[in-house]
């Protein structure tokens, strides 16, 4: 396939929708694959497998064939859609967690919300892994059991500030951490 | 295992969601249709393109010495002759589009080769000026002053050496022979090709697809779909029905360069030296690129 790529981003940028086709039936496995490992959600997944065909699509001339391969330019591609996809949700997590923490009674979630908090905690769960106990404890119980900041500080038994602050710890190494995944995969 | 271990190991990949192909070929298609190219090239008129190619070719012929226009070039004419001969095309166009009808079947090279000797014992000076005159008149002809060519009945179709042809596809045909002939002088004067403005390119691509099924219809080819895609700046995608409607037909594809692929159109290049990607019957789809060469006029 490699030694064809010119000829496939040549066909792309005359506008032949059968070479998309093919570049999908061939690649878009690994793609899917690719996004599936970063996010964990097949859901999620294949957006980000649509999001980076259509970008082939609408702009093949920023694949360079002499740069690489490319199932490599779509790979990264996808991988990089992918933690900006982990990292939009985890700021949305955050948001949602400091609404509570200023909300006296938990309101009632939606269900898409919790589906969604429920699939952004398995993605969430291997890069807190990385995190200091201390860190890691407090991720846990804020995102997968769903305590508010007073409730992490009181089952931890520490200041409910050292809580937070321990979170916005945590919240800026685990980006951290996933951009560094993304080079060491690149 | 990284994604890259895997696919060099040849493990399985995930297994894709089902309806995901269907639904990323119409969010690609809805974001830009078949056909759209990248870079976009601008659209610009049939007369633009002529005028593009002929200030072109006349900066060429200025660059010329006393020697090089006595370089033969083509069919037995030197420059200076076959200069000669664009003149004659362009004073047989000023009559077809006058509507005289002795022009309309008359033979392209025997119809000018007068205006080509002609040239014998003028200056280049002359013969490039004769010229310029005959094409800035063709433009004033097919550019009236109250830019309504129906009103100067120029809307059906201009009939001249043996080609009936829509206005618009006519100037491009001139732009087309300009480009040819400028190329056919670079050659015998040892100056590299030249390639289209990008805009002309995708007119005379447009066109020399456009008049693949008439050539296939000449050659008594059988009936295909074909997919042409003509790949560089100017070039495009284009769904080509040879034949009649039956059921059956030989499906095809062809890949090539768009500059080459004209240069097959004027055969100037043979299909085996166009280097195409063929995808079907490659004897079919290397008989289509044969009929394309006959489009030349020469």
């Amino acid at each position: 396939m490699e030694g064809s790529d010119a000829l496939l981003a040549a066909r792309l940028a005359a506008g032949d929708d059968r070479a998309l086709a093919e570049v999908f039936d061939q690649l878009a496995p690994s793609v899917y694959g690719g996004a599936l490992r970063v996010l964990g959600n097949g859901s999620a997944a294949q957006d980000v497998v649509q999001e980076v065909f259509v970008e082939l699509w609408r702009r093949p001339d920023r694949y360079d064939p002499a740069a690489g391969s490319l199932r490599t330019y779509l790979v990264v591609l996808a991988r990089h859609r992918a933690v900006d996809l982990l990292r939009s949700e985890l700021r949305r997590v955050a948001r949602q967690e400091r609404h509570y923490r200023l909300t006296p009674a938990e309101p009632p979630g939606t269900a898409s919300d919790e589906v969604m908090a429920a699939e952004t905690a398995s993605v969430v769960r291997a890069a807190v892994q990385l995190l200091p106990d201390g860190q890691r404890r407090v991720v846990e119980l804020a995102y997968f059991e769903g305590l508010t900041c007073r409730e992490v500080a009181s089952a931890m038994g520490i200041p409910e500030g050292t809580a937070k602050s321990r979170l916005r710890l945590a919240m800026a190494k685990l980006e951290t951490v996933l951009d560094r995944q993304l080079l060491e995969s690149t | 295992m990284s994604t890259a271990d895997r696919d060099q190991a040849n493990l399985p990949m995930d297994p894709l969601p089902i309806a995901l192909r269907e639904r990323v070929m119409a969010a690609s298609l809805l974001a830009r249709g078949v056909g759209e190219t990248v870079p976009a090239v601008p659209a610009i008129s049939a007369d633009e393109a002529f005028e593009r190619a002929a200030d072109a070719f006349y900066r060429l012929l200025g660059t010329l010495s006393e020697q090089g226009w006595k370089t033969a070039a083509l069919r037995g004419l030197d420059v200076q002759e076959l200069v000669g001969h664009l003149t004659g095309v362009e004073h047989d166009t000023h009559r077809a589009l006058a509507g005289d009808p002795a022009v309309a079947d008359a033979e392209h090279v025997e119809s000018t080769q007068g205006s080509a000797v002609r040239q014998a014992g003028r200056s280049p000076a002359e013969t490039l000026d004769e010229w310029r005159r005959a094409a800035d008149h063709t433009l004033e002809l097919v550019r009236p002053p109250g830019g309504d060519l129906a009103a100067d009945g120029c809307t059906g179709r201009i009939a001249v050496h043996g080609i009936r042809l829509p206005l618009d596809d006519l100037l491009v045909v001139r732009a087309f022979e300009l480009w040819v002939h400028d190329n056919d002088i670079r050659r015998a004067v040892g100056l590299p090709p030249s390639v289209p403005d990008p805009p002309v390119l995708r007119l005379m691509s447009d066109l020399a697809a456009r008049m693949l099924p008439y050539a296939a219809a000449r050659m008594g080819l059988p009936p295909a779909d074909l997919r042409l895609v003509l790949t560089g700046t100017g070039g495009g995608t284009w769904d080509v029905a040879i034949g009649e409607e039956t059921a059956g037909r030989e499906s095809l594809a062809i890949v090539a360069d768009a500059v080459g692929f004209c240069r097959l159109a004027a055969n100037r290049v043979t299909p085996a030296e166009l280097g195409s990607h063929i995808t079907g019957d490659e004897g079919r789809a290397v008989s289509v690129l044969a009929a394309a060469t006959t489009l030349a006029l020469d």
